[in-house]
């Protein structure tokens, strides 16, 4: 059954989008992820993969990280570069990898060619958007699992496990960010540098996982909202969203599904 | 890797259910880290197991910034230059980690009334100072 929710009072219900696993997509929505992330970074405006990537540190910024804003900053930042994404391949929607469950990075995000080309979910340019290239900037991404000794190593099982236990927002945000950063220190290369990590794009598949881990346990914590007084905070995004914009995600056209199969109906 | 103890932290045996231990003010400019926390084990190192045998407390990753990409100035916290200054805080200003410990210090002999704590801290560079930096460290129980 298809997932409705009215997006507006003035709005008549809309069909929600489905965010799938990574690996529950099909070739042609894989085809279409990446030509919308490949179409995203051939534009020089703020329509581009790039201008996104650097909202999350260079050159501007504003990413939230080790405090209460760390899920509402990134829901928001993944609600904009979607629809992003959805400007260039209508009904695109971001995959989620799940670093619970996974061993190594999945095969759509580590295979080197796809579509007949270079894969750009594996390697992608570091283009600065606003900024002249300097020297010691990187140029494209790069990853190197393993690379500081004794990092934790996924499946993250039962960092998972921890975060969903706790019994309000402030420990669940704590708890998840442990997972949060195993798997960019995990990963390593340009995921493991704050500052740089989003021109990856398994990046959005690790953050789109997170903010599933938060939604599953917002489902079961309905009143587990963050502290109040940053719920009218403005986040720092393009355009700004205050963190109570966040909270539902069906008010922001999205749900996250195991599974879904759609056959044609008989008109 | 760099190896840091602790001076001795005063331990209560009252009737607390969780111990936290809060790791205050880390850094978090340079390269992401991982740290390793022992107790009452000054001696560990790299070829320590992570066991309750070694009193092994667990581990926090720290995912942080990489080196400065910016101008002279950019990774210095600025104070508010007004008091009307709404600008959102730097992104560099030191956060607090927390571990929870309560199994390994439960297990810690009856007659322990005070503990230092061990941390082995790896990042990517393998550096043996530097890797780890924060301005207190605090034992925090909960009844």
């Amino acid at each position: 059954m298809p997932i409705t929710a009215s997006p507006a009072a003035n709005a008549a219900p809309a069909r929600l989008k489905v965010r799938k696993n990574i690996n529950a997509l099909n070739a042609q929505e894989l085809t279409n992820l990446r030509r919308a992330i490949k179409e995203s970074i051939g534009l020089k405006d703020k329509r581009s993969y790039e201008y996104f990537a650097s909202w999350h540190g260079v050159p501007l910024g504003w990413c939230q990280h080790h405090n209460p804003l760390f899920l509402p900053w990134h829901r928001a930042y993944l609600y904009w570069l979607e629809l992003a994404l959805q400007s260039q391949v209508p009904g695109v929607t971001l995959p989620w990898w799940d670093t619970s469950t996974a061993a190594a990075i999945p095969g759509p995000y580590s295979v080197a060619q796809a579509d007949g080309g270079d894969n750009i979910l594996a390697k992608a340019p570091i283009n600065v958007f606003g900024a002249a290239h300097q020297s010691g900037w990187p140029t494209e991404t790069s990853r190197s699992p393993g690379e500081v000794r004794q990092s934790p190593t996924p499946p993250f099982a039962q960092e998972w496990a921890n975060a969903m236990k706790a019994d309000n927002f402030t420990d669940f945000s704590r708890l998840i960010w442990t997972l949060h950063d195993n798997v960019h220190v995990w990963v390593g290369g340009t995921m493991g540098q704050l500052d740089w990590a989003a021109f990856d794009p398994l990046f959005f598949a690790h953050h789109t996982n997170i903010d599933r881990a938060w939604r599953i346990w917002q489902s079961a914590h309905p009143g587990g909202t963050p502290p109040a007084d940053i719920l009218d905070q403005s986040m720092q995004t393009d355009p700004a969203m205050t963190v109570r914009a966040v909270l539902d995600v069906t008010r922001l056209g999205y749900e996250y599904a195991g599974t879904q199969s759609t056959v044609p109906g008989s008109a | 890797m760099q190896r840091w103890t602790s001076q001795a932290l005063a331990l209560s045996r009252n009737n607390w259910k969780r111990a936290d231990l809060e790791f205050e003010g880390v850094e978090h400019d340079g390269a992401s880290f991982v740290m390793h926390v022992f107790l009452n084990n000054p001696d560990a190192d790299d070829t320590t197991p992570h066991t309750a045998e070694q009193r092994y407390a667990g581990y926090l990753t720290v995912f942080a910034h990489g080196d400065c990409w910016g101008d002279v100035g950019h990774c210095d916290i600025p104070e508010p230059v007004s008091a009307f200054d709404r600008r959102p805080p730097h992104s560099l200003i030191p956060f607090d980690a927390t571990l929870e410990i309560t199994e390994a210090i439960s297990a810690l002999p009856e007659d322990t009334s005070e503990f230092t704590v061990t941390v082995l801290a790896f990042n990517k560079h393998d550096d043996e100072t530097g890797v780890l930096r924060f301005k207190e460290l605090t034992l925090l129980t909960y009844e």
